[in-house]
């Protein structure tokens, strides 16, 4: 009665090929999966993208500034607010502006490198890069709050459920890096939303962002478990040795179980982290000169950690800009001005330092780096009760923003798009975080209609139904 | 894209297609000036050629960009101020293209070309856009797919222990396989052990069993499973299951600042009860009755209200109660209440027609209204609690997290699930595929026990299959139906398509009970088989889908923490309570009393694989990372049970061998061959017990289940 069955009509979906493979572990992902099943050369180091376009960026590091920096200050002029300061902006605001109306910037701003990319003077040191950055001054998001836009901006979705960037990032390249997780959250304390924007969601838990804190410089609090507090590495290489022979002698009488050898790599793959690791999470290796290059804040020391991790093969570093007292510093509702002096100063220092690094090393060429936030700031300003423009400040502004990129197959010494000539609106080629993000997937060799993953039913994508390839900013 | 083709409410696709005059002179007009920014601006997202119709839009024909899309009517030949089209190229409401809008003399070309009468030479007819109005599902054909006929029973007359041994062993016939032979007595008292109570056995119900099993297997087994399914430990280990499907949680995924009114600190209230329900094997029908609606089946017993934690505990979403974001709420209840109970994808109807399966957006906006007549209750605990005018509890930690009814209503369809732009409302009743005549509406409040009635009727032919196959599924390490929460178009076939439905009757016909289902399983030849590998096996069913063998298995974190706990000496026995965190060094709970967190799951839990629990989780899947070894090397939990198993063996006997011996049977429940004694002692006089017992704890022998 039964409809008969052919078997091989069941279809392997990525998880059981995870599950079977017998590789899975260290080089772990869709790609080792395909690596598997024979649809993909093993070496996933190599430039070709198991979804059949160049890969520019092997790596990404995302640079965070939480709160959201405000473009009209950093990187998208606009002299007409000195014309119309004072003036309330007339359409459609998300709420009243309670302030004086349009607030100039105070920062001069001019052409910088061959290319004459405009930046304000707070990026002193960036500026000397300009050639090799693209500003993008006409993004936009879909709220002007931070919890929805740093979801959006992290998962491409406004509430918590969905896997981030560096999740995706993962599952879809796997591990350069067999001795180290592939993908990396560095922040000193918590920035706000916390563990989601690292989360994997219902992709596998081994593409979860390891996120390590970074108020703590100690090898052993960065990483959880990388070394016992008790037992001495000959001791614990004794066991080990017993606990690989125990484990042989189990398979031994249980032949060609795939599940056994995958524990017992593990092991050994674990043993093999915990040298590996404590190298590269201890930044004290680095000589005291360039540690002082990155500035002596965690920004500072995190973007050295950042460099440090790329350079050893790992796939995707978030750095976030968070404080030890504040979990969104660049939140500039009062004292805008003052208050982007301090945090581009930290910024520019250490952002330009890592550029300088990654560029000495021939790593910018594939590595990918964003500087963002999750929205920018009014143009207009926001006064607090003594209504004193000297601690003006400015509010949440998610119609126009600028994201800084470099590397990785990025467009050099460019500005991309533009917004209103209040930094109002984008209006000119304008970039929404999906198409952001089908841009970095793409230079990660990555179509990102492609990369699906079946859950609840149905394929799901990190730029769900939407995103664009932003072609004009790749060379 | 909801915003980007922020459609307005005109719905209707009615308007006439008015033939433009195709004069030759419009029509050079239109091959010069329009179609060339047509192709290059607007065909990759809105065109038939690129199989893309955004917004319902396609414009590579007269007939489609007439037509319009989901907005209505693109073009109104004649009349520019009226077409849609202009507007979104003039950035007025719509922002087309959005790249960045057109120059001007283009955008005013399309204004003289409208004003022409739009001519279009453009013949072809447009592809078939689908919309709720157009498309008309063949009810009687689409009850034709297996899932949603009902159980049917081939084999009444059969014992169901028989059922499942004929039906297996005939389709491995089917495929020339034959069955591997029984495990040995000390693989089937862990496997026992470890699968109804998630524990291993103590060494004297070690003893007990391997003695009574020399002189009749069958019968120690038989005794073996009732007193695992008697023991409290039953419901500690099962309750896991349903804490993945219910999404239970004690926090929120969004935390603003510290504020924690949002929590749910007496969710361990609504564990308990889950525990005690698999314990007193409270029939399943019953159970999800008053997980709906408890309030309304036992009014005057409110004691059972904490059952509604399963829905009450359900994510709060950052700006609740926006219409957006009580949209995405919706969302979470639709969709645990019909994967977890139904294995039916439903919440994918919210913003179209179901793609495959026949689920139609009006059935999601149906059931959506029902939990949109409810509001997430903190219920004063008891009489004592003060409370707000609201009825609210004023203080979270006092108060029981569930449901109650409130300003019932029905819902507007959301089309293409924007919540600005409402379509019809569709009364509150249950979906049309599961019901034989047209669904009658809810009429009891916010409906919530006529859905859970109806889930629960003998007519519904889900319910009991997929609850079946969530036990099968725990049993055997793979359900009958391998996607266990979509038994949809898109899910997999069950491989023993008879047996799910036999047991699927069964189950019914014994009130429901889940012990019942569990002790006829595990009585089996089929479950009772080694997981011995073989090698023509293999090669013909690598996945064991036809159950040739046992699937040998990783402990759940549940199992393998709870195993470690237990050997070492260290378990607490209570049942019930607050959360712990499982990786507290001396922490000596059951794992089923972490605290599972929405906003960071404690690393152990996810590092092990515990499901998000932002979302239902369908099933949990297994992964095997060197940071779960560094845990297992490193972390002092690992050396704090070491150190006290290391102390229970040197207490009980003095003898180097013999603590090696007796080491083996406490972790193993055998004997350790001759080389491993030795290796052992050679271990322990050079590297003292601490670290010996750390490597047995350590060991794959400990981890997986044969």
């Amino acid at each position: 009665m039964s409809e008969s069955m052919n078997i091989e009509h069941y279809p392997q979906t990525r998880r059981s090929m995870l599950f079977r493979s017998g590789s899975a572990v260290g080089m772990t992902g869709l790609a080792a999966a395909m690596a598997d099943t024979g649809r993909l050369h093993a070496d996933t180091t190599a430039l070709d993208s198991p979804f059949h376009l160049p890969a520019r960026a092997k790596r990404v590091i995302f640079l965070f500034m939480n709160g959201a920096p405000s473009h009209v200050d950093t990187f998208d002029p606009k002299p007409d607010l000195a014309k119309y300061e004072g003036q309330q902006p007339s359409g459609k605001l998300y709420k009243p502006s309670s302030g004086s109306g349009f607030m100039p910037s105070p920062f001069r701003f001019s052409p910088h490198g061959e290319s004459g990319v405009v930046m304000s003077e707070l990026f002193p040191q960036m500026s000397a890069h300009a050639d090799d950055l693209c500003v993008i001054r006409s993004m936009h998001t879909n709220v002007p709050n931070h919890e929805p836009g740093l979801l959006m901006m992290h998962c491409g979705n406004l509430q918590p459920i969905r896997p981030c960037l560096g999740s995706w990032a993962s599952y879809g390249l796997g591990s350069e890096n067999r001795n180290l997780p592939s993908f990396v959250a560095l922040s000193p304390g918590r920035p706000v939303v916390g563990p989601q924007l690292w989360s994997s969601s219902f992709l596998p838990g081994e593409h979860q962002g390891v996120s390590v804190d970074t108020n703590e410089t100690d090898v052993e609090k960065l990483i959880a478990n990388i070394r016992s507090g008790t037992v001495a590495p000959s001791q614990q290489r004794s066991q080990l040795d017993l606990l690989l022979r125990l484990n042989q002698m189990h398979a031994q009488q249980r032949q060609q179980e795939a599940i056994l050898e995958e524990q017992i790599r593990a092991m050994e793959m674990a043993w093999l982290m915990q040298g590996e690791a404590s190298e590269a999470f201890d930044i004290s290796r680095e000589d005291q000169a360039t540690r002082d290059r990155y500035g002596s804040t965690p920004f500072g020391q995190s973007c050295l950690l950042a460099r440090r991790l790329c350079e050893r093969g790992v796939r995707f570093v978030q750095v976030y800009y968070v404080t030890k007292t504040g979990k969104q510093p660049w939140d500039t509702h009062s004292s805008n001005n003052d208050g982007h002096r301090k945090l581009c100063a930290d910024s520019d220092k250490a952002t330009a330092a890592l550029l300088h690094d990654l560029k000495l090393r021939g790593l910018l060429e594939d590595t990918l780096v964003v500087w963002t936030g999750e929205f920018g700031r009014t143009p207009y300003s926001q006064l607090d009760k003594n209504k004193s423009m000297k601690n003006a400040g400015r509010d949440h502004h998610h119609t126009a923003f600028s994201t800084v990129l470099a590397g990785g197959g990025i467009r050099g010494g460019m500005m991309y798009g533009e917004s209103d000539e209040f930094g109002m609106n984008a209006v000119q080629n304008r970039v929404h975080v999906h198409d952001l993000h089908a841009t970095m997937l793409h230079l990660m060799g990555i179509d990102h209609t492609q990369l699906t993953y079946r859950w609840s039913g149905r394929d799901f994508r990190l730029t769900d139904v939407h995103g664009k390839v932003v072609h004009d900013i790749i060379s | 894209m909801l915003r980007l083709h922020g459609l307005r409410c005109l719905m209707a696709l009615s308007c006439l297609t008015i033939q433009a005059r195709a004069t030759d002179e419009g029509i050079e007009f239109f091959e010069k000036r329009i179609r060339p920014v047509l192709a290059e601006h607007c065909y990759r997202c809105h065109a038939a050629e690129f199989n893309e119709a955004k917004g319902g839009l396609t414009v590579d024909t007269r007939e489609g960009l007439q037509r319009g899309g989901e907005s209505g009517p693109a073009v109104v030949p004649g009349s520019p101020e009226d077409s849609l089209l202009l507007e979104a190229l003039r950035y007025e409401s719509l922002e087309m293209p959005p790249s960045g809008p057109l120059t001007k003399a283009q955008i005013a070309d399309f204004e003289t070309w409208i004003s022409m009468g739009a001519p279009d030479p453009r013949d072809t007819v447009a592809m078939k856009i689908s919309s709720r109005e157009v498309v008309q599902i063949d009810w009687p054909a689409a009850r034709q797919f297996w899932a949603f006929q009902k159980p049917r029973q081939e084999h009444p007359e059969l014992a169901t222990g028989a059922v499942i041994d004929l039906q297996v062993r005939t389709r491995l016939n089917e495929h020339q396989l034959t069955p591997n032979p029984p495990a040995t007595p000390q693989v089937l008292l862990r496997r026992l052990c470890l699968t109804l109570t998630g524990l291993p056995p103590a060494p004297e119900q070690s003893a007990a069993f391997l003695a009574a099993a020399e002189q009749n297997l069958d019968a120690a087994v038989s005794e073996l499973t009732s007193s695992l399914l008697a023991s409290p430990q039953f419901g500690e280990h099962w309750a896991a299951m349903w804490l993945d499907i219910s999404r239970y949680a004690e926090d929120q995924a969004h935390i603003v600042g510290n504020d924690k009114a949002l929590f749910f600190p007496n969710a361990w209230r609504y564990r308990d009860w889950v525990i005690s329900a698999f314990n007193t094997d409270l029939p399943y029908d019953q159970f999800v009755r008053l997980q709906l609606a408890a309030d309304m089946v036992t009014p005057d017993d409110p004691a059972d209200d904490v059952a509604l934690g399963f829905i009450g505990l359900g994510p709060k979403y950052y700006r609740r109660n926006a219409p957006d974001v009580m949209a995405d709420e919706w969302e979470d209840r639709v969709d645990v209440v019909t994967r977890g109970l139904l294995g039916l994808t439903v919440a994918c109807a919210r913003c179209h027609d179901h793609k495959f399966d026949p689920i139609p957006t009006e059935d999601y906006y149906a059931l959506a209204g029902v939990f949109a007549s409810t509001e997430m209750w903190n219920r004063p605990l008891n009489e004592d609690t003060k409370a707000e005018k609201n009825g609210h509890a004023s203080n979270p930690d006092e108060a029981l997290h569930i449901i109650r009814d409130q300003k019932v209503r029905d819902v507007n369809v959301y089309i293409r699930g924007n919540v600005e732009n409402p379509g019809e409302i569709v009364p509150r009743r249950f979906l049309q595929i599961l019901c034989d005549a047209p669904p009658v509406p809810f009429a009891q409040g916010s409906g919530r026990l006529e859905l859970a009635e109806q889930i629960i009727s003998a007519d519904n032919p889900l319910a009991a299959r997929v609850i079946v196959n969530r036990v099968w599924a725990a049993l055997f390490g793979r359900g009958l139906a391998g996607t266990p929460s979509n038994f949809g178009a898109l899910g997999e076939r069950p491989t023993h398509p008879v047996l799910l439905d036999e047991l699927a009757s069964r189950l019914m016909q014994n009130n429901w009970s889940l012990k019942w289902l569990i002790s006829e399983i595990v009585a089996t030849r089929t479950w009772q088989q080694s997981s011995d590998l073989q090698a023509a096996a293999m090669e013909a069913d690598p996945a064991n889908l036809l159950l040739w063998r046992m699937n040998r298995r990783r402990l759940t974190v549940e199992q393998w923490r709870d195993s470690l706990l237990s050997v070492s000496g260290r378990l607490a026995a209570e049942i019930g309570g607050k959360s712990i965190q499982p990786d507290a060094p001396d922490g000596d709970r059951r794992t089923i009393y972490s605290e599972r967190s929405r906003f960071q799951l404690n690393p152990l839990l996810a590092m092990y694989d515990l499901p998000d629990p932002n979302a239902h989780a369908a099933s949990r899947i297994r992964t095997t990372t060197p940071l779960q070894k560094l845990f297992v090397l490193n972390h002092p939990f690992m050396e704090h049970q070491a150190t006290a198993l290391a102390e229970l063996i040197r207490t009980q006997t003095t003898e180097l061998p013999d603590q090696v011996d007796l080491a083996y049977q406490r972790v193993y429940l055998r004997q350790p061959l001759a080389e491993e004694r030795s290796l052992g002692v050679q271990f322990v006089e050079n590297n003292g017990w601490e670290l010996y017992a750390q490597a047995l704890l350590a060991a794959n022998e400990f981890l997986i289940l044969d």
